[in-house]
């Protein structure tokens, strides 16, 4: 560059602080608006997130029911292999924190391995469903026309069946485990990812950075993965993070049906449908009720107050503020 | 044009419509063994498999099987439930009636409560009474609807008295209704499940139409807060949750299934639950079909109503 | 003078999550009775929100928190809600800047203006109806009657803009206040609806406060200006002496930075370096002083006041502009606006080396079809974008597009670039025909034509660092290695004049200015030989347009770029290029060396577009009060017969609607305009051919200019 445009070399003269960042002052001077430092999409995401208290409880709530479940049955060891006829609907005492179910197993020790399986279920259906629903979502967004009609169709349809129904008649069908029971909440669930992430792919689509690529020579698959998908991947994991909590629902739903998986395997759903039988009866077995129940509306909530906070956090308008 | 727009979404429906009975069929087809084993039960033997394969035309090919089916359906016929020794039509004659008064009551309620005080929460965001609505409607989400019909039963019923535990029994909605006190919990448990859907809608839909420029030419023009909700927001807030109506009846039929098991409702979803515990794979399959139909009827209807309320779409 | 309006050292805020925003900070204004008062100034100036601060309709977030309104002598700053309400829409109107979106979408534009009227007279509904017809009259709507029971969507943007001006002045207010109210609205359509404005102003005897960024607009409308600053005003006084002897050194740089100042000499323009400052904390002294060329160490710590030889031009500033003191501050202002382009033939030559054109349109069609019907979609008939267009873009020049939206410059742009398949026609870069290039070929036709948007924030990723961004084309084209892709980037952040640590940071952390030399350096990546330009400086300030404007010709002539640069602002278009095309619906009506095209204008519209544009200079906004452009533009679904133009052409005859009018020759170096009644004679005419004397340099052997008749 000659010396035609003084006052532009003046603003590009690199004035680093010492600190490695710019203070207002010398980002003016450097024309550059007020920064501490670049801050990645993560990074800039998280603060936004991190602002949000109920979030971060919520995120703590999470992680301590996950470890409840899985870590907590080496320290709180219970039997949970073969019945103990001599400890049915015990009482909680030092024992038995939580008492015993009416076949004799530890109820506390029920519940974190009822958790496994809710908390597998949940977060394995979510990330199928998540996975299905994006790539058909991206590719019936992307290519349009007549293809996008006819995929778009076939979600309509989908999405027009009841899925408890179907939920219900393809768990009569097939013998339910963790396996079935994920991809048969899965086979509905990703309905609606498909359909949100194909609406957030035509908007991509029209965007003018998408276009540059084509501009530039770029190929249809580079527009997708490399533009399309990382602009849509906010509204996708805020999706799964729902569909966590929606799954854990579904399951827990289906297990009070008498759908769900069945005896020895167990879920908060199904301990808590148990539970429920010894309502009307004349003692208070409170045990067996309020404790799944609460950690089924517990981890849900926190499940929906991570997704909101995490809608919050990819909100490229509250990042910039 | 207002009717090319509806002819269009009629096609659409058809179009679903078509693939909706495809999906299902080739469902019963996914059981291991055929249809004819799920009819029959795991233990059925290979003669036995082929006869009724046989008797109900399972064994022919999947594209005649598809239109004898539709081409049945086009004329009532839903199948027929060995089980209950009725027709899967005249099942529906009997059980649906009485699930629309539960889900008509039902919806009634929540919207009475869930559109004002979604509305109320829009104005008052970010307040204690905002947060504290909030938070009954997370209630609503995050429980399982059968657990909320027992602890109502477990207030309500076994504690206060107030309310009879069990839904009114009966074969006709005459019978129904005349027990208005067993309608109660049902009802509320029903309708809590369908507000927190509504009140989440609506507030955010009234928080995003209230930033919208309209309204500050509305309070540029001297009108009060009080018109310029009512007057204009409001009505544009309800143009969304009818879209959202129509998107919503899958959930809808879910609480309805629950509401009716926990409370012992004599109306389709219980009648679908006997139906799968007792492999009743005519019903089942009838009142799934029968379901989708009135869904897709319904998200219909959500379009049509959207067309009359939204000039944008009216005239265009 | 009494006073209608007062403001006395306003002072508003806004609050933000973590910071306030001083956005209004001690600004006082005053306004008399029929008095038009300009607001002018940058974005994020503060002047929106002065006018919201009056009407007390800040955003969530803003407070008042200092000084007083009064109205008539009574304080309006402090009223509770139900009182204020009584002066908005009564006392008060105001108009918005969009009149899509500023009007309720779902309610009949007769009730929305009817509610004004309900709102504050006692009045039946029939006659609330029967005033709303009345001033739907009034301000120029046709068939204002019929049309009361429409909705918004259904009118065209002037004509909601209209609405709009009907709301406000249903009640008959003694203020209008316009923020912005032209400025998404097309130049013939703008003057069209100032002209109202001001119209009215003076029937009604209203007074009118007239907030816009463009000193076009103040200069033919205003009595009196605030030039507004950082929060602050920094000069005011009426609108002939801002124009002619301003005194704050920013109104100078402002007037400085215009591209039609230095039109005809294509000098470099003046542009204000840096950023406005932030506004959540204001730096000490002079706001201005960080960019200001006179600044010294008093002006950075010392903050003048508003002050000035008489009470009616006031400005805050220690070293006035033309003030004996400043003479030997002009050390300081070493870069005197210096002629660009040294060498005249850059700017005015034909095409260089062998004579050939880089690229060559020629009868370019692109329709886009419109379907109708439920089921098929069946092609009802097709918009119109580009209807053959036939032109020549030289090496190493610029040929500007200049037309009002919806004319299909856009869409010319986005044809040569390959965003679009002709419908018919070919575009011919280097003697090849790129639209009929496919595969590996067509990608490497490709890095030879670059595109630079007009949304520098659209069209860069959010999610991608800058220094990703730049390397995309070269990973995208599969050219270089890692260390080659990173010495390129360099390169281009230096030419671009963008610090090389740029290359970290995310679109959204630069400003305007930057991310449209980011657009620009990712356009350069690839070494094109054609740039398209749309619209690359309409989104952006006057002084960061500047910038701009000087980079793209600098660079010009550096890497010997050519240019395609379209543009609604003639203003910007002139000063840029070397040719001008003037569209109109499809059509090329006029194309020719810039000046000539400018100054000698042979097609109507060429002129009426002319007379369209606000010029920053009240004397030229005076004498060209009565021209313009009349009526709306059509649609392209039917465009009118013959001569596309001929609806809103004031010397149209029959012959303009039977038959097309052919391109003709207007001088010999390639002005060409296709109407029936020139304002000009064509060259065909011995007696004109004389009069149009040469003003460049001998112009390429002529293809044919002419358009099938």
């Amino acid at each position: 560059m000659t010396g035609m445009m003084p006052e532009t070399q003046a603003a590009v003269a690199p004035t680093a602080a010492p600190d490695g960042g710019v203070s207002v002052v010398e980002a003016m001077e450097l024309g550059l608006q007020p920064s501490v430092k670049p801050r990645g999409m993560l990074r800039r995401g998280w603060e936004v997130f991190a602002e949000n208290k109920l979030a971060l409880v919520s995120l703590g709530v999470i992680v301590f029911i996950i470890l409840f479940c899985f870590i907590g049955p080496l320290i709180y060891k219970t039997n949970q292999v073969s019945t103990n006829l001599s400890q049915i609907l015990c009482h909680p005492s030092a024992a038995h924190l939580l008492g015993c179910d009416p076949l004799g197993y530890d109820e506390l020790g029920r519940i974190m391995v009822g958790g496994q399986t809710s908390l597998e279920v949940g977060c394995a259906a979510a990330f199928v469903s998540v996975v299905i629903g994006m790539v058909y979502g991206a590719i019936s967004g992307y290519i349009g026309g007549p293809v996008d009609s006819f995929l778009m169709r076939v979600v309509d349809a989908g999405l027009s069946i009841p899925s408890i129904m179907v939920l219900i008649v393809l768990s009569v069908i097939f013998h339910p485990n963790r396996l079935t029971m994920i991809f048969i909440i899965a086979a509905f669930y990703w309905l609606g990812v498909a359909r949100l992430v194909r609406g957030e792919t035509l908007t991509l689509r029209t965007r003018e950075y998408v276009q540059a690529v084509k501009v530039l020579g770029g190929t249809g698959w580079r527009a997708v993965l490399r533009h399309i998908l990382p602009n849509a991947i906010g509204t996708i994991i805020v999706q799964g993070t729902f569909a966590v909590a929606d799954s854990i629902l579904i399951l827990a739903g289906l297990g009070f049906l008498g759908f769900g998986v069945q005896f020895p395997s167990t879920d908060w759903g199904s301990i808590l449908s148990n539970g429920l039988q010894y309502l009307q009866s004349s003692q208070n077995y409170w045990w067996l009720i309020y404790p799944a129940g609460l950690i089924i509306i517990v981890t849900c909530i926190a499940f929906n107050f991570v997704g909101d906070a995490l809608r919050d956090a990819f909100e490229t308008r509250l990042q910039r503020r | 044009m207002v009717t090319g727009y509806l002819i269009r979404r009629i096609l659409q429906a058809i179009v679903v419509t078509f693939f909706v009975t495809l999906i299902t069929l080739a469902l019963i087809h996914l059981v291991p063994g055929g249809p004819v084993a799920a009819l029959l039960g795991q233990k059925a033997n290979g003669p036995e498999l082929a006869y009724y394969n046989r008797i109900y035309g399972f064994n022919r090919p999947f594209i005649i099987q598809y239109f004898k089916w539709v081409w049945a359906m086009m004329h009532g016929n839903f199948g027929y439930s060995i089980k209950n020794n009725i027709s899967v039509a005249a099942e529906v004659g009997l059980y649906l009636p009485k699930t629309l008064v539960l889900v008509g009551l039902g919806l009634v309620v929540s919207l009475i409560f869930g559109i004002p005080l979604g509305v109320y929460q829009a104005v008052k965001r970010y307040t204690v009474g905002d947060y504290a609505l909030t938070g009954v409607s997370f209630l609503g989400y995050a429980t399982p609807t059968f657990f909320i019909g027992f602890l109502l039963i477990e207030w309500f019923s076994l504690d206060l008295h107030i309310f009879p535990s069990e839904a009114p029994q009966g074969s006709t909605v005459g019978q129904i209704l005349s027990q208005p006190r067993a309608l109660v919990l049902p009802v509320f448990c029903y309708a809590f499940v369908a507000y927190a859907l509504w009140s989440r809608y609506m507030r955010s839909s009234v928080m995003d139409n209230l930033v919208q420029d309209y309204v500050r030419t509305a309070r540029a023009k001297g009108a009060s807060e009080r018109r310029v909700l009512w007057g204009h927001v409001f009505r544009n807030s309800l143009i969304t949750i009818v879209t959202l109506l129509g998107l919503s009846i899958p959930v809808l039929v879910a609480g309805a299934i629950f509401v009716e098991v926990v409370f012992n409702y004599p109306g389709m979803g219980l009648e679908f639950f006997n139906a799968a515990t007792s492999v009743d794979l005519a019903t089942l399959m009838g009142f799934t079909v029968i379901t989708t139909f009135a869904t897709i009827a319904g998200n219909l209807l959500a379009d049509v109503a959207y067309a009359v309320l939204d000039p944008r779409v009216r005239y265009s | 003078m009494a006073s209608l309006l007062e403001i006395t050292e306003l002072q508003t805020d806004i609050r933000l999550r973590t910071s306030v925003v001083h956005a209004v900070d001690g600004i006082s204004l005053d306004i008399s009775n029929g008095e038009t008062l300009g607001i002018v100034g940058e974005s994020g100036c503060g002047k929106t929100m002065t006018a919201l601060s009056i009407m007390n309709l800040l955003p969530t977030g803003g407070h008042i928190v200092g000084g007083s309104i009064k109205l008539e002598g009574k304080t309006i700053s402090n009223l509770p809600d139900d009182e204020m309400r009584r002066i908005r829409g009564n006392e008060i109107g105001m108009i918005f800047q969009d009149p899509l979106t500023s009007l309720n979408p779902t309610m009949t534009v007769g009730k929305q203006i009817a509610e004004a009227v309900i709102l504050h007279r006692e009045v039946t509904k029939e006659q609330a109806y029967d005033r709303a017809a009345e001033v739907l009259d009034l301000v120029g709507m046709p068939k204002a009657k019929e049309r009361m029971g429409e909705y918004p969507h259904q009118f065209s943007g002037g004509m909601r803009q209209r609405v709009m001006i009907a709301m406000a002045l249903a009640c008959e207010p003694k203020l209008l206040i316009a923020d912005e109210p032209t400025t998404a609205l097309d130049v013939t359509i703008q003057k069209q609806i100032l002209e109202l404005i001001d119209g009215l102003r003076e029937r009604l005897g209203m007074a009118v406060i007239l907030v816009t960024h463009d000193l076009g607009v103040i200069a033919g409308r205003a009595d009196r200006v605030a030039v507004m600053y950082a929060g602050r005003i920094a000069e005011i006084t009426d609108t002939r002496t801002l124009f002619v002897n301003s005194r704050h050194p920013y109104t100078e740089a402002l007037f400085q930075a215009l591209p039609e100042k230095s039109a005809e000499t294509r000098e470099k323009l003046y542009s204000i370096p840096g950023l406005p400052p932030d506004l959540t904390n204001p730096p000490p002294g002079c706001r201005f002083a960080p960019r200001c060329r006179y600044a010294n160490d008093k002006c950075r710590s010392e903050e003048p006041n508003l002050l000035g030889e008489t009470p009616q031009h006031l400005y805050r500033c220690f070293y006035p502009v033309g003030d004996e003191e400043r003479a030997d501050k002009s050390r300081f202002a070493v870069e005197q606006p210096a002629p660009l382009a040294a060498d005249p033939n850059v700017l005015a030559a034909g095409p260089q080396g062998n004579g050939e054109y880089l690229l060559r349109v020629e009868h370019l069609v692109k329709d886009f079809p419109v379907t109708k019907g439920a089921v098929l979609q069946r092609r009802v008939g097709s918009v119109s974008a580009v209807a053959d267009v036939t032109f020549y873009v030289t090496a190493g020049q610029t040929f500007g597009v200049v037309g009002e939206s919806g004319c299909g410059k856009t869409t010319i742009g986005r044809l040569v670039v390959g965003l679009e398949q002709p419908t018919a026609g070919s575009i011919m870069f280097q003697g090849r025909d790129l639209s009929k290039s496919h595969g590996s070929e067509y990608r490497r036709d490709r890095r030879k034509i670059q595109l630079m948007f007009q949304d520098s924030y659209a069209s860069l990723d959010p999610r991608m660092r800058a220094g990703t961004i730049l390397r995309e084309p070269l990973v995208a084209q599969g050219i270089g290695n890692r260390q080659q892709r990173e010495a390129r980037v360099q390169e281009m952040l230096d030419h671009v004049g963008l610090p090389r640590t740029a290359v970290d940071r995310y679109p959204h952390e630069f400003s305007g200015g930057q991310r449209q030399r980011l657009g620009f350096a990712r356009a350069l990546m690839l070494s094109p030989q054609l740039i398209v330009a749309d619209e690359p400086v309409s989104a952006l300030d006057v002084s960061i347009q500047a910038q701009v404007l000087n980079l793209m010709r600098e660079l010009q002539r550096d890497l010997g770029l050519t240019y395609l640069f379209i543009s609604h602002d003639l203003a910007v278009v002139r000063y840029l290029s070397s040719q001008i095309g003037v569209m109109y619906l499809g059509k090329l009506v006029e194309v020719g060396p810039a000046d000539e095209v400018y100054l000698r204008p042979a097609h109507p519209y060429t002129r009426g577009l002319i007379d369209s544009a606000p010029v920053a200079d009240p004397s030229a906004e005076k004498a060209k009060e009565k021209s313009g452009v009349r009526g709306e533009l059509p649609s392209a679904i039917n465009p009118p017969s013959g001569c596309r133009f001929r609806t809103r052409c004031p010397l149209a005859q029959e012959i303009c609607a039977e038959v097309e009018p052919p391109l003709v020759p207007f001088s010999v170096n390639g002005h060409h305009a296709a109407c029936h009644f020139p304002l000009e004679p064509p060259i065909g005419d011995a007696a004109s051919a004389a009069a149009a004397a040469p003003v460049q340099p001998a112009a390429p052997p002529e293809p044919s200019w002419q358009g099938p008749a």
